[in-house]
Formats: C-alpha cells, sequence, structure tokens
C-alpha cells in the first residue's frame, strides 16, 4: 500500500480551518464509502500524554517494569486511546475535522489492548445518514487493528454536520 | 464503593469516580492529547456564535473527556481484581465549560453467565458541581471465569 505513515515528518495540522474546504459536507458523504485513513505508530509519549490529559496513573500505561509483571506482560494503552486515534488514522481533510461537528454519542468495544510500539490501521465508514429536528446526523463505524491484523477496537458513533 | 468480585456483586451497588476539575488548560491539553483540534474547544469568538438554536457562548469540553473519565473509572475498578473493561456507550446530555468539576459514577445493573464467560452490565453517569447529568451510558465489564475473587 502507497500510504505515507502519519509521524514526525508531516507535523499535525492543529488548525482545523485550514483543509475546511477539502471536507466532505453532510450532502456529499456517502453511507458505505470507505474513509482515507492512515497507519500510525502509537508511541509510549502519545500514551503517556493521553493519560495526563485524562488523569491515568494506572502503571499497566506507565510503568515499564511493573507493566511487563502484570497480565499483559507490557506496557499497554488505555482501552480508550482510541480518542486519539481516530485523528491520528485519519488525514487532515477528513470531514471529522470539520469546524463545528458535535460528537453526540458513541459506542465502542474493546478486544484487546493497544501497545506502544504498534502500527495502528483503522477502517472507517459512514455507515448511515439522517436528519432530526432540523440537524444534520451521520453514523460512523470504525475499527482499529494493530499490525498483525488483530482487532483492537470497533465502534460506533454519531456527529452533528456543521450546516 | 463496591469491590469488583462478580459473585458478590449485585443490583444498585456503585462505583465511584475521580472527580475531575475542567480549566482552559485542561481542555487544551486534551486537544494536544487527542488530536482533536475542533475550534468548539479552542476559539471563543467562534463560539459566540450559533449552532443552529444552540449557543454555547463559550468554549466547551471535548465529549469524549467525559468517555475517557469513565472509562478511567471502570479500568481502576475492574483491572485489579482480573476483570476487563469490554465496552462503553455514551452520549452527551449538557455542555461541560472551563470552571466546571465533573465526576463519574457507576451503578451496577446486572450480571450475566455466558457459555464462556461472566459480564457485569453497569449504568454510568457524570454530573458536574450542580449535580447536572452531562454524559450518560451503559458499560459492560467481563469477569473471566479465572479471575480473582476479590
Amino acid at each position: 500500500m502507497a500510504q505515507a505513515e502519519s509521524s514526525a515528518a508531516t507535523p499535525f495540522e492543529t488548525d482545523f480551518w485550514k483543509d475546511a474546504k477539502l471536507r466532505k459536507m453532510w450532502d456529499d458523504i456517502v453511507p458505505g464509502e470507505p474513509r482515507k485513513t492512515l497507519p500510525y505508530k502509537l508511541t509510549q509519549e502519545a500514551i503517556a500524554l493521553y493519560c495526563r490529559a485524562v488523569g491515568e496513573t494506572n502503571p499497566l500505561y506507565l510503568d515499564e517494569a511493573a507493566a511487563k509483571a502484570g497480565p499483559y506482560g507490557g506496557l499497554i494503552a488505555p482501552p480508550a486511546i482510541h480518542i486519539l486515534l481516530m485523528f491520528a488514522c485519519t488525514p487532515a481533510d477528513d470531514w471529522m475535522r470539520s469546524p463545528g461537528t458535535v460528537n453526540a454519542g458513541q459506542s465502542w468495544s474493546y478486544n484487546i489492548p493497544a501497545r506502544p510500539g504498534d502500527t495502528i490501521t483503522l477502517q472507517a465508514r459512514a455507515l448511515d445518514k439522517f436528519i432530526k429536528r432540523e440537524r444534520l446526523f451521520v453514523v460512523h463505524d470504525n475499527v482499529f487493528f494493530n499490525q498483525h491484523g488483530d482487532v483492537i477496537c470497533s465502534g460506533r458513533g454519531q456527529t452533528i454536520r456543521p450546516m | 464503593m463496591t469491590s469488583a468480585n462478580f459473585d458478590a456483586l449485585k443490583a444498585g451497588d456503585t462505583i465511584d469516580g475521580p472527580a475531575f476539575a475542567v480549566s482552559r488548560e485542561s481542555i487544551r491539553l486534551f486537544c494536544d492529547a487527542s488530536l482533536d483540534y475542533n475550534p468548539l474547544h479552542l476559539d471563543d469568538d467562534y463560539m459566540k456564535g450559533d449552532f443552529g438554536k444552540t449557543n454555547f457562548g463559550g468554549i466547551i469540553m471535548h465529549g469524549m473527556n467525559n468517555f475517557g473519565l469513565i472509562s478511567r473509572m471502570l479500568t481502576d475498578w475492574a483491572l485489579p481484581a482480573g476483570a476487563i473493561h469490554r465496552r462503553l456507550e455514551t452520549r452527551w446530555l449538557k455542555p461541560v465549560k472551563p470552571g466546571d468539576t465533573i465526576r463519574p459514577a457507576g451503578t451496577i445493573k446486572a450480571k450475566q453467565t455466558t457459555a464462556k464467560s461472566r459480564w457485569v452490565l453497569v449504568d454510568v453517569a457524570v454530573q458536574n458541581q450542580r449535580g447536572e447529568t452531562v454524559a450518560a451510558g451503559e458499560a459492560m465489564l467481563e469477569f473471566p471465569a479465572s479471575a480473582k475473587a476479590s
């Protein structure tokens, strides 16, 4: 696959307005059509930053020696690391970055933990779109895999699209 | 707080989560940790505008910050007992803003034994300092038959 890994070589664009015109509007989104995704190498630094943001202190995520002696035989990421992976594995023109996108709810199922050093891939699409109380909704369908092809987690979400 | 012991757990038992102080800095840190730089979480000028019939009046916390806190509560409770956080479903009911203090909590709803494992369903909610529920949902934890008894 001729895909560039998202990495330090191409810094993450934090101005979500910059590529706003390249992104699909609700009208353009085709349910069932795969979204373009990028493989992402998960680092211990990224896990530690996520842990700091939500106050996670479990040594399984942060202390290599303790994690090695624990049930997973090494460091793992917290289950909700998909919050980061969702943006890390999608390109700057992905419509989830459209300014004003409002998250309306999520459900995630967890299979095995992601680990530092994993190269994570995402299979994602809009599964459905609908209009409710004059608001434009899209149903997201996402599955994250590790480099062995094992499912890490799968999720369904709804966002309200900017008008 | 109820201990994570499958046999002893019963409907109505509770799980306490950590208090979390929301500030502009905590929201900015969550942007950096999640790579979600949606202007909803960054740009006060943008947030002066209307979103359909809604006006937030200023930046709001990421909904997924609630999700991350609920997940933290569940794993901190379950992992020491050898139980596994298998599912979390949430919806957002009210925006959370800088200056708010939020806290997740869980209530055991049901237990189920299947052909190969044991499961606990937990109602989860996040409340702010005014006792308003800002997020609610349901979680599923697996207690493998080999999980420790306490």
